[in-house]
């Protein structure tokens, strides 16, 4: 029996034959393994490791790591605890495998636009998150590029114009729906083909506010960089900062002390906690019951005042740093968390039960937006959205960081998929997270909350399970500063499950479906 | 005409206009009480109304003289509406005024101009949402008729100033067929006036809406006279059952005391009946598109048993 660690290892040894493999593959600082292949080798390993159940959860791209290409492709594979990453060198060309990993499109198109690497037989080469605005042969994460405002263009010839999916057929009609739309959130295109109230197709097209994150963090220190891996998606700051902290951590090899690691899982739990009330409430406004709805946007209130009062921020911005924490929460404040962590649990409990009794909501919410189990793969679903659909996803079980192998959250799992499962399964989650507050409140240690050592250099992968999935993030320091900072967040993945779950559904069920999934533009669009 | 019913309808259309907004504000009170919030204020829909006829109209390159006409055709359809529904004081009827067949294709009118301007503009929503309400208008209608139908059957007449003037004089609590009649007449109430489980009147979001949809390109003054309109719609149906049901206070002689009277009672029991719409709303989430037949399938429900008690008893 191989150890799950090595079956990444097991599965290269397949297709590369014993002999080249101690050559080829080396350990990262955690735990993954990279592998350099060569151009002829390349298609069939992908499919050798899609046969073997392998899940690409990312693919970006890096200039300069070798000497003799001039674009790193870096395809990062998933299975259970194992991860495997393929590198292959290439010069502005390469070929695709959307046709292997579907999940693959989206990642070539970032990268194509980022660095202008042309993907041969891709059956997707539309622009992703350059708009038409923008000008021919524009890269902006070329090495080339130096950082500064640049002129778009001012119309746009109808040719260039984005040219969604055609479906056409008697009775069906089109219909768009944003970027701007009536209440306060964020942008996004959805182009719907409806037959009568039926949804046929739908089309989603993001990146309409893109912000040149991994741009801005290049030549930064690792110091200064936390401040916006915080800001790549709102409600995910500890996230997504703790993951890249880990990674400089990992790097740098230094070790971050226990009561640090205590005080990050109380933030990355109350986190969840917060963004998880704020989907539960928004799904009841969505299906028009705010009477149940009013409940838990008040306790996900309360949760941002705590928040407030434990670190001084409602985003919780500002605590996580290299090497722990950048100040330590005193007894009185954790005493007065237990005491918070209790009636929330009372009170939520409470507002729940009235939800769950009420059969009008059941009825809306089962069997709406079902996302089927066989699409978690190819498309790298992950989070609650992922649980509800029968997956056994989270990173905090598969890839346990920090204190989480001591203290292991639930396994949560449901099988219909539908928006009832993922509106119960985050209940339970936040449930879950408050107990583990709870827990680690009561047995954390006293210390240090930092240790400071020298950043190395080097390049390290990190995961990290936020409130809406896996999380991953690539950080390269060259020279004591960031030389490539690449951040995929759950929602990249995610947003592509909304185009198969409404199908069938009807248009009046598309909101509840969306906020279901609760995906972020901002995440997406770096 | 007489000099009695030249006042009635200046009466009626008055106090019609001045009361609608209050009950608007008084079931969004209700309904911000059950959740735990203060709400906005009861005089909030007066101030949106004024605010909104300062402000200027603005309509779409796309749009024909259906916009601009829809919202007078629409408030003088209803406003004609609110004449067949003695609010405070009956008269005796004149003419057609009363015919109930007369009141429910005025509302249809007022609909069929709404669901056309909802179309003019050329925004999706508004097709969207025209197309919805006249699907589910389509499948009321026949309800409607049937519930109207059955009142006819109790009262023996098509006249609603003679149902009304039956129920003041007796002045006795409803019989148990009108008590059923009641229950139709306020499913019909909730439909007709969009609200939850059939339409949410308070969403943002534009892919779930109807009545909100078709009126989503309209603004400035022709807005605040949709809004108007819908909320005297609201208070004529209000009215409809509340005075075939509990006719109490309602005069049939014209004195000035009795009419003040009236308007009291009038507005104490409507804003009851508010205070029972937002209690409902508050109770379920919105019911899914294709399911709505089954709420409309109570009245009809009701309805018939009444015209079978009526034909049997």
């Amino acid at each position: 029996m191989i150890a799950d660690k090595d079956i990444g290892i097991r599965a290269v040894q397949e297709f590369l034959g014993d002999d080249a493999l101690p050559d080829r593959i080396s350990s990262g600082s955690n735990n993954e393994h990279y592998v350099l292949l060569e151009e002829p080798e390349f298609e069939m390993a992908v499919s050798h490791l899609a046969a073997n159940k392998f899940v690409l959860i990312s693919l970006f791209c890096c200039e300069g790591f070798f000497k003799n290409a001039a674009h790193t492709l870096f395809y990062v594979f998933e299975r259970r605890t194992s991860i495997l990453v393929l590198v292959r060198g290439v010069n502005g060309r390469a070929t695709s495998i959307a046709s292997i990993y579907p999940s693959a499109s989206w990642f070539e198109r970032e990268c194509r636009d980022g660095f202008g690497v042309e993907f041969e037989g891709a059956f997707d080469t539309r622009r992703l998150f350059l708009h038409e605005t923008y000008p021919d042969g524009f890269h902006p994460l070329k090495k080339a590029f130096r950082n500064a405002p640049i002129v778009t263009k001012e119309t746009v010839d109808p040719v260039d114009e984005y040219p969604f999916r055609e479906v056409s057929g008697e009775g069906v009609y089109q219909v768009p729906v944003g970027p701007v739309h009536a209440g306060i959130i964020e942008p996004g295109h959805f182009r719907f083909s409806v037959i009568g109230e039926t949804i046929f197709n739908l089309e989603v097209r993001m990146f309409y506010k893109h912000r040149g994150i991994e741009k801005l963090a290049e030549g930064k220190s690792p110091r200064d960089c936390i401040r916006i891996a915080e800001a790549v998606s709102g409600d995910e700051s500890v996230a997504n900062a703790t993951a890249f902290c880990m990674a400089v951590e990992h790097i740098s090899q230094i070790q971050v002390p226990e009561r640090a690691w205590y005080l990050r899982t109380i933030l990355l739990e109350l986190e969840r906690i917060c963004s998880h009330l704020g989907d539960q409430a928004g799904m009841l406004v969505d299906v028009a019951f705010p009477l149940g709805a009013n409940q838990f946007s008040v306790l996900r209130e309360e949760c941002f005042r705590e928040s407030d009062r434990l670190t001084s921020s409602r985003f919780l911005r500002e605590m996580i740093c290299i090497g722990g924490l950048s100040r330590d929460v005193s007894r009185t404040q954790l005493d007065e968390l237990t005491s918070f962590v209790h009636q929330m649990r009372k009170r939520y409990k409470i507002g729940l039960k009235i939800v769950l009794s009420t059969a009008s909501v059941i009825d809306r919410f089962a069997p709406t937006g079902v996302i089927r189990h066989a699409l978690l793969r190819p498309l790298n679903i992950t989070g609650p959205a992922a649980r509800a659909s029968g997956g056994k996803v989270d990173v905090r079980l598969n890839h346990p960081y920090g204190i989480y192998d001591q203290f292991v959250p639930k396994p949560q799992r449901l099988r219909d998929g539908d928006v009832l499962s993922r509106f119960t399964i985050k209940a339970s989650e936040i449930i879950d997270s408050l107990d583990l507050i709870e827990r680690l409140i009561a047995t954390i240690p006293e210390g240090d909350v930092r240790s400071d050592a020298p950043i190395r250099d080097g390049y390290t992968l990190a995961l990290i399970e936020s409130a809406r999935g896996q999380n991953l993030c690539w950080v390269w320091i060259k020279d004591g500063a960031i030389e490539r900072y690449k951040v995929r967040t759950a929602s990249f993945g995610n947003w592509l499950a909304i185009e198969h779950a409404v199908q069938g559904n009807i248009v009046p069920d598309f909101p509840v479906i969306n906020k279901s999934l609760n995906l972020s533009y901002a995440g997406t669009d770096l | 005409m007489n000099f009695d019913f030249v006042l009635y309808l200046v009466i009626n259309t008055l106090v019609v206009i001045a009361i609608s907004p209050l009950f608007v504000s008084l079931i969004k009170k209700v309904k911000a009480g059950t959740q735990g919030r203060q709400g906005p204020s009861v005089f909030q829909t007066y101030f949106t109304l004024i605010k909104l006829l300062k402000k200027e109209v603005i309509y779409s390159p796309n749009s024909s003289r259906i916009m601009r006409v829809t919202p007078l055709v629409t408030m003088a359809a209803i406003l004609v509406a609110a004449l067949f529904v003695p609010l405070v004081f009956v008269p005796e009827p004149i003419g057609g005024i009363g015919n109930i067949i007369l009141f429910l294709y005025l509302l249809a009118l007022a609909r069929f101009f709404m669901a056309l301007a909802g179309l003019d503009a050329g925004s999706s929503f508004g097709g969207m949402g025209s197309s919805r309400e006249m699907s589910i208008s389509a499948i009321i209608e026949p309800t409607t008729i049937i519930v109207f139908a059955a009142l006819a059957f109790v009262f023996k007449t098509l006249n609603i100033f003679d149902m009304f003037a039956l129920t003041a004089a007796t002045g006795s609590p409803a019989t148990p067929t009108l008590i059923l009649i009641g229950i139709s007449l306020f499913i019909i109430l909730i439909v007709e006036t969009s609200r939850i489980p059939v339409d949410n009147p308070e969403t943002h979001l534009e892919l779930t809406m109807i009545h909100e949809g078709m009126i989503l390109e309209q603004s400035g003054r022709n807005f605040a006279l949709m809004e108007l309109s819908a909320a005297v719609k609201m208070t004529v149906l209000m009215a409809l059952l509340i005075n075939l049901i509990v006719p109490l206070g309602l005069t049939t002689s014209l004195t000035f005391a009795g009419i003040l009277i009236a308007v009291i009672v009038f507005m104490v029991k409507g804003s009851i009946l508010a205070g029972i719409i937002g209690l409902f709303e508050s109770s379920m989430a919105k019911k899914r598109f294709f399911q709505l037949p089954s709420l409309f399938a109570m009245a009809f429900f009701f309805s018939t048993l009444v015209i079978i008690i009526e034909v049997f008893s």
